[in-house]
């Protein structure tokens, strides 16, 4: 992406430490792009070896409640052959993704990596992934069982990088318990802002009236989680980034409505607490504290063991649309892993994304399947994929800016902050997402130099 | 940054007292013992160092070939408006938390150097912080200033002192936050030093001022304070590098916000390289902090040097 900006003269005059550095990278860099050498030595360079044992380092971000489905999956699936062995390593997503690069610029990092979509292509244009069309080319891997929305989340420059390994839609928990205290139907939770709106007096409890509500009518967290503002600008019919990449959208008309309408909420009837980050938002549910949350399926058990008594839906809809948030992992290769590897790779990828895989991780983590073909039936063991899978949520999400470079740099470093000077008093909503916007223009320019 | 922290925290020892004039051998021998530290000092410190210079003037981000840009870096940074607002944030902090614990650190020496009942229980106590890990008491103090399970709101809200939010996403309480536990952390260590300089002070020089009629303050200002001077340009200077760096906490606490609000230099230059993965602009950052501590360290021992006593 980066213009080479000097010359020739210059560039030979640099010591000759950075300049042998530089070499090595590049050489490494060049025969991950080609996906290196087989471990056999004689095969092609395309091929790895079929027989040779190969253990995977699989690097994920499912740390949670979902981690022992994800465990489970993986036992079934080092069970079933003996050739490849998969080690789970899951850690804490923020964690995770300040380590992939030197993990993977280092000889024994990882030899596969599970990441959310939106990241995807910020490691891809640093050179830190090798594309898996190859996956997509071989009929024996079963790919074409796989909810296309979700694999083309995956692309970037033309290539896809990844391959499903869950789609959590977001949806809306309400506690019914809270609505009935609340005098409010708790079989009818909000279907639209207005309705939602009408319920937040009810809803906010301020009974000693210190100004600092006891109880509050939904939990909006502004960072650190999964982004629940950016669905609302969707639902008015207004935008972040145009879907090439190359535009803002956030100083929108629509874009600005929408936050205007969320932000006054939130200041002036104090619908939600503000500085909330999605752990936080998550906390306030589970104690009873917020009548209603969006967040995905991973939280069900956790609300479960609390004992609270709460329903699941569709979020309310906006005035122009009921688009629903799609958080999508997927699997990726690192472009330092060889043929050996990435074949190995690939043979764990399909048995996941396997009916059995997948009937095993859906009833086991209450995520819907990533497979087309799963029916309720077969998942009935666990009531929740049938809820997060149903037709009408799948055929309506979203996902939030794929393909684009910028997009992690966008949510974390000009979207949050702004929401947060809006919601602190510090400036309008016009004029600070005005600025926002120009931030991100900047940015986008920047990645599509 | 590992270059940064290690780099200017270097405590300067304090200029020898006198030259003596050894013999070739005796060189050699401190040489020797020299070496390991040196090495050290080179490979650690030294060499990684030159290479942030160098990467300075590069487009990196690990993997693909570092491309030279020249001084692009540098004139982005100081047309970077998050650069300025880290700055100006460093400075808040450093100006607010320096003085600050020096003297909270000299008043515990004082008092502490007292003979009271559980003085050693008190000293350990406000010593045991600095042992601990930054990031672990860190994440301690989130806990106790989280809005819903904390035990500190539950006490302020006990004395009807409802803090309506988190501290930690308040705008104007952020701060203060991490500043409160940078100096929490790094007291007792300072303290611990004055108090080895109130013990070398002569127990004379009080009981000649009690003849002559001095009072308490007087004795402090007049005795204690200037005998004291050595420690004070030590622990300055040190107290001055450290909040130039402070970073552990903030991380662990607010991330930098809310909107960049605690966002130091060393937070941005970690933001830059370990997040937007630009090592080159993150190390042209970073040298720029060098300059600006080593000036200001300059400038402190410049201004103390006339006043470093002995007796």
């Amino acid at each position: 992406m980066q213009k080479f900006r000097s010359t020739q003269s210059s560039w030979r005059s640099r010591s000759r430490v950075l300049a042998t550095a530089a070499f090595t990278v590049s050489i490494a860099v060049a025969l991950g792009g080609c996906a290196g050498q087989g471990a056999g030595g004689g095969t092609s360079s395309n091929k790895g070896d079929p027989n040779a044992k190969v253990t995977l380092d699989f690097w994920n971000p499912l740390n949670g409640a979902d981690k022992p489905a994800v465990d489970q999956v993986i036992s079934d699936f080092n069970a079933s052959q003996d050739r490849v062995t998969v080690k789970n390593n899951s850690q804490p997503s923020d964690v995770m993704y300040q380590k992939v690069l030197t993990a993977v610029s280092s000889s024994d990092g990882p030899d596969l990596i599970a990441m959310h979509v939106g990241r995807i292509p910020q490691f891809a244009d640093k050179g830190a992934l090798q594309p898996v069309d190859s996956f997509y080319d071989n009929a024996d891997y079963g790919s074409a069982d796989i909810i296309p929305n979700l694999v083309s989340a995956s692309e970037f420059d033309g290539q896809n990088y990844g391959v499903p390994l869950n789609q959590a839609t977001v949806l809306m928990y309400w506690n019914k318990d809270m609505f009935k205290k609340a005098g409010l139907d708790p079989e009818k939770p909000p279907t639209t802002w207005d309705e939602f709106k009408a319920m937040v007096p009810k809803l906010t409890v301020d009974d000693n009236g210190d100004g600092k509500p006891e109880q509050y009518a939904i939990a909006l967290a502004d960072h650190e989680g999964i982004p629940v503002w950016q669905p609302l600008i969707w639902q008015n019919g207004g935008d972040i980034v145009s879907e090439d990449g190359k535009k803002s959208l956030l100083d929108d008309p629509k874009s600005l409505e929408a936050l205007q309408y969320w932000t006054d909420l939130v200041k002036n009837e104090k619908a939600s607490p503000i500085g909330l980050g999605g752990a936080d938002a998550d906390k306030l549910f589970q104690t009873q504290k917020t009548a209603i949350e969006i967040v995905g399926p991973w939280m069900t058990t956790a609300f479960d063991e609390a004992g609270l008594n709460y329903g699941i839906t569709k979020p309310f809809a906006g005035p122009a649309d009921d688009t629903i948030l799609a958080d999508v992992v997927s699997f990726t290769v690192p472009a330092s892993a060889d043929a050996t590897t990435r074949d190995a790779a690939y043979e764990f990828i399909a048995y996941w994304n396997s009916k059995k895989g997948q009937t095993t991780w859906a009833t086991g983590s209450g995520f819907p399947s990533t497979r087309s073909d799963l029916t309720a039936d077969e998942l009935k063991e666990n009531p929740y994929p049938a809820v997060f899978g149903a037709e009408d949520v799948v055929a309506n999400t979203r996902v939030l800016m794929p393909g684009i470079v910028a997009g992690p740099t966008i949510t974390d470093s000009i979207f949050n902050p702004a929401l947060q000077r809006v919601l602190n008093g510090e400036g309008s909503v016009k004029e600070v997402f005005t600025q926002a916007s120009k931030d991100i223009q900047a940015e986008l320019d920047k990645a599509n130099k | 940054m590992t270059t940064l922290a290690s780099g200017s925290v270097r405590a300067r020892p304090v200029r020898r007292r006198r030259g003596g004039v050894g013999t070739r051998r005796r060189q050699i021998t401190a040489w020797l013992f020299l070496a390991p530290s040196i090495l050290a000092l080179v490979v650690f410190t030294l060499v990684p160092m030159a290479q942030a210079v160098q990467l300075s003037f590069t487009d990196y981000n690990l993997l693909q070939a570092a491309q030279w840009v020249g001084l692009d870096n540098y004139t982005e940074l100081f047309q970077d408006p998050g650069v300025w607002n880290a700055f100006w944030n460093t400075i808040l902090y450093a100006v607010v938390v320096t003085p600050l614990t020096v003297l909270i650190a000299l008043a515990f020496a004082i008092f502490l150097n007292q003979k009271l009942p559980g003085r050693a229980f008190f000293r350990t106590a406000i010593f045991l912080p600095f042992i601990l890990s930054l990031g672990v008491i860190a994440i301690a103090w989130a806990f106790l200033l989280d809005p819903n399970i904390g035990l500190l709101s539950y006490w302020l809200g006990g004395v009807g002192i409802a803090s309506g939010r988190s501290w930690l996403s308040d705008p104007f309480l952020a701060m203060p936050a991490v500043m409160m536990v940078g100096i929490w952390k790094n007291v007792g260590f300072y303290m611990v030093i004055y108090l080895a300089g109130l013990q070398s002070i002569p127990a004379e020089l009080y009981e000649a001022a009690k003849l002559d009629g001095a009072g308490a303050w007087k004795r402090f200002r007049r005795i204690t304070l200037p005998l004291l001077s050595n420690q004070t340009l030590l622990v300055t200077i040190m107290a001055t590098v450290a909040s130039l760096q402070a970073f552990d906490q903030i991380y662990v606490m607010t991330h930098g916000g809310p909107f960049f609000r605690t966002e130091t230099l060393v937070m941005l230059i970690y933001r830059e390289g370990f997040q937007q993965l630009r090592f080159g602009y993150g190390s042209a950052i970073s040298l720029v902090l060098l300059a600006f501590v080593f000036v200001l360290s300059m400038i402190q021992f410049a201004l103390s040097r006339r006043s470093t006593v002995r007796y």
